[in-house]
């Protein structure tokens, strides 16, 4: 009897709280998706501060690195995204926007450069400014790599990225494979760590790497050139790195190689959540939402000096600029104004 | 006049707890702070949310001292760092240069004789070993250099975790010293050294094997001093009423009657080394791991999933030869049944 007793009152204690917890969060309620890099964080943390303040929404935040935070993305569970390196995950990203997972909401960052680096000591010291100047084997002694004697390591990027695989056929095209290994660090973290552990150490890097981030505020990092950007060439390039995404690098065909396009990242949402007509302004708001480079590089400045606080940051970058009152309707925009 | 030792004891507790206090309020960012430190105690709104001003600063001695290490002693990381790689890059060539079916020989030979000429064991990892090749190709030389790291932790573990769990068994103040610290290797979250880790080796083999060491060699300790301390009282009395000295005592007595446990701390350091392996290629360390990491970021279950199975396998491999060498040991080290007189 004490057993049913106990039984019912906790099943209406649980009810009741359910109860109250389904009418606080009815208002709106949004669920973002984050990555591991700080771009993303502060981007993410910008939106959501404005959906908080400004939509009064219940906004939830999950972080993680790239492929699960994609795959919940696809599958619903993440609302929106705010910063997606669309073309490093084209394959995946397009098959799902064909499926009617997710719709795209436009661009984030216009620009974004990505490329070779040399730190700025070496590359003084040794005259290196292009690729080409990076083909000497004295000048692969300088970046020895411990695991392949005889040759230089470049610290590329993570493989299962797209752009791993355009920098080994880069590697190839270009000569540099007779030199350089290829040499995937395993995770972004590692990629920066091993950024930073060559500065500290005063030690000559070379890598692959790209803005907007944190760390190219921090170290100083000059971009070698390689032939100029040509549409027709990167074309013909990428259907070959394609081909050896599927079917490994023993496919490899001669091809040509030019620099990195200005990448635009962009935003997206899922499909069941864009077509809610209750969650129309926050989508019109996501769309509208746009920051040019530099302005991401001074948020993220502020973010490395703010002890990893992102309210702190998001609240930086909205009293600093103006031109986020445009992305929302007058009434939240005070409502933003005022919590600043 | 106990009693008056134990207060000051806690008063000196405290007046360090109140002055660390001070010092976060202090080193806390003005912006964060009220304007003067009286409004803290006219103003309670603090006590709904924890005050960003009670903030204990931690992290940036924390870098500096890291920085601090990196310039000072980084001559003594290269050191070590060249040591482990010379030690891995000429075993990994010379595995490598093998023909593989000669590998597969030197296998089932090592668990043929470990194992006391078992033939099952001996089959089975002779079929595991096999099929890390069989299932990819490119599976043969991952799995030579996983298990080249895996090995070289495994050494770096034994030399050091053993003479470490006998010196905690024998002596109290070594174990309560060195307890947190196995529960702080244990439990903090592999990231919090592999990241530095590459900071101090850079990319690539070393800073895993470093992380195989600080992730796999607790249960090691753990196990000897275990199994060091278990051993019964009166054998050890009777082995000193003989005569024998210290010495004599743990070499003759206590370690070979404590070998089952430290075969099985063993045992469980290798099967931990393979698992941190696989999270090492997340730091860029070559192996059968980033096969895994490979298929995980492509969303290729299949592919990752196939790599997953050669890390059993391999598991496999290592858990027969560790376990049956360890079975062998306790038998030789176990009084004969029959006694003859």
């Amino acid at each position: 009897m004490k057993f049913l007793k106990r039984l019912i009152l906790s099943a209406f204690f649980i009810s009741t709280f359910s109860l109250v917890g389904t009418s606080a969060n009815a208002a709106c309620k949004v669920h973002l998706g984050d990555f591991d890099w700080d771009s993303a964080n502060v981007h993410t943390a910008i939106v959501s501060y404005i959906l908080k303040n400004g939509y009064g929404c219940n906004v939830e935040v999950t972080k993680g690195s790239t492929t699960p935070i994609m795959a919940a993305h696809y599958d619903g569970q993440l609302d929106i995204i705010t910063e997606v390196w669309r073309d490093n995950i084209v394959q995946m990203h397009e098959e799902a926007v064909t499926k009617g997972q997710i719709v795209e909401l436009g661009v984030n960052t216009p620009s974004s450069t990505q490329g070779f680096y040399v730190d700025k000591a070496t590359s003084d010291k040794y005259n290196l400014k292009t690729v080409e100047d990076m083909m000497k084997p004295e000048i692969a002694k300088l970046f020895a790599d411990p695991e392949a004697p005889g040759k230089g390591r470049m610290t590329s990027c993570i493989s299962g990225w797209t752009c791993y695989t355009i920098n080994m056929v880069k590697h190839k095209v270009y000569g540099l494979d007779k030199f350089y290994t290829n040499f995937d660090p395993g995770s972004g973290g590692a990629l920066d760590a091993a950024i930073a552990g060559g500065f500290k150490k005063g030690k000559p890097v070379f890598t692959y790497y790209w803005t907007p981030t944190g760390l190219m505020g921090k170290v100083d990092l000059v971009q070698l050139k390689e032939p100029a950007y040509d549409n027709a060439c990167w074309t013909k390039m990428m259907a070959v790195v394609e081909d050896i995404k599927a079917n490994g690098p023993d496919v490899y065909k001669k091809t040509c190689a030019s620099a990195y396009v200005d990448m635009s990242l962009t935003k997206s949402a899922t499909t069941k959540f864009a077509n809610d007509p209750a969650n129309k302004p926050i989508i019109d708001f996501v769309k509208k939402y746009s920051v040019p480079t530099a302005e991401v590089n001074k948020a993220l400045g502020f973010y490395m000096t703010a002890d990893g606080d992102l309210e702190a940051t998001a609240k930086d970058f909205l009293q600093g600029s103006s031109a986020w009152i445009k992305w929302v309707p007058a009434d939240v925009a005070a409502k933003v104004k005022a919590s600043l | 006049m106990k009693k008056y030792k134990t207060y000051l004891k806690y008063f000196i507790y405290s007046v360090i707890f109140v002055s660390v206090i001070i010092i976060s309020y202090r080193s806390a960012k003005p912006r964060y702070k009220p304007e003067h430190y009286t409004d803290i105690f006219k103003d309670f709104s603090w006590l709904n949310d924890w005050p960003k001003w009670l903030d204990f600063p931690l992290m940036q001695p924390l870098n500096s001292g890291f920085d601090w290490l990196i310039v000072k002693y980084g001559l003594f990381f290269e050191g070590i760092n060249n040591f482990l790689l010379g030690l891995y890059t000429t075993m990994k060539n010379s595995i490598v240069d093998l023909p593989w079916p000669l590998v597969i020989a030197i296998v089932i030979t090592i668990t043929y004789f470990a194992s006391g000429r078992k033939t099952q064991t001996t089959v089975l990892v002779a079929f595991c070993t096999f099929f890390l090749g069989f299932l990819s190709p490119r599976y043969w030389d991952k799995c030579i250099m996983t298990t080249c790291i895996v090995v070289i932790g495994m050494l770096l573990c034994i030399v050091i975790g053993i003479p470490v769990g006998i010196a905690m068994a024998r002596n109290k103040k070594v174990r309560n010293a060195l307890l947190p610290i196995l529960d702080l290797m244990q439990t903090i979250p592999s990231f919090c050294y592999l990241i530095p880790g590459i900071l101090l080796f850079g990319l690539g083999a070393v800073p895993a094997i470093i992380a195989i060491f600080v992730y796999a060699v607790p249960p090691l300790i753990r196990l000897t001093d275990l199994g060091i301390r278990l051993v019964d009282k009166e054998v050890i009395e009777a082995s000193e009423a003989f005569g024998a000295s210290k010495k004599q005592t743990l070499w003759g007595v206590q370690i070979p009657l404590a070998l089952p446990n430290i075969m099985q701390g063993i045992n469980q350091c290798t099967m931990m080394s393979l698992a941190m392996v696989v999270i090492a290629s997340m730091i860029g360390t070559r192996g059968i791991g980033d096969e895994v990491l490979l298929g995980l970021q492509q969303l290729n279950v299949g592919m990752a999933t196939e790599a997953g199975i050669a890390i059993v396998l391999l598991a496999i491999i290592f858990d027969r030869i560790t376990q049956s060498y360890g079975e062998k040991m306790q038998e030789r080290t176990q009084p004969k049944k029959k006694v003859n007189f």
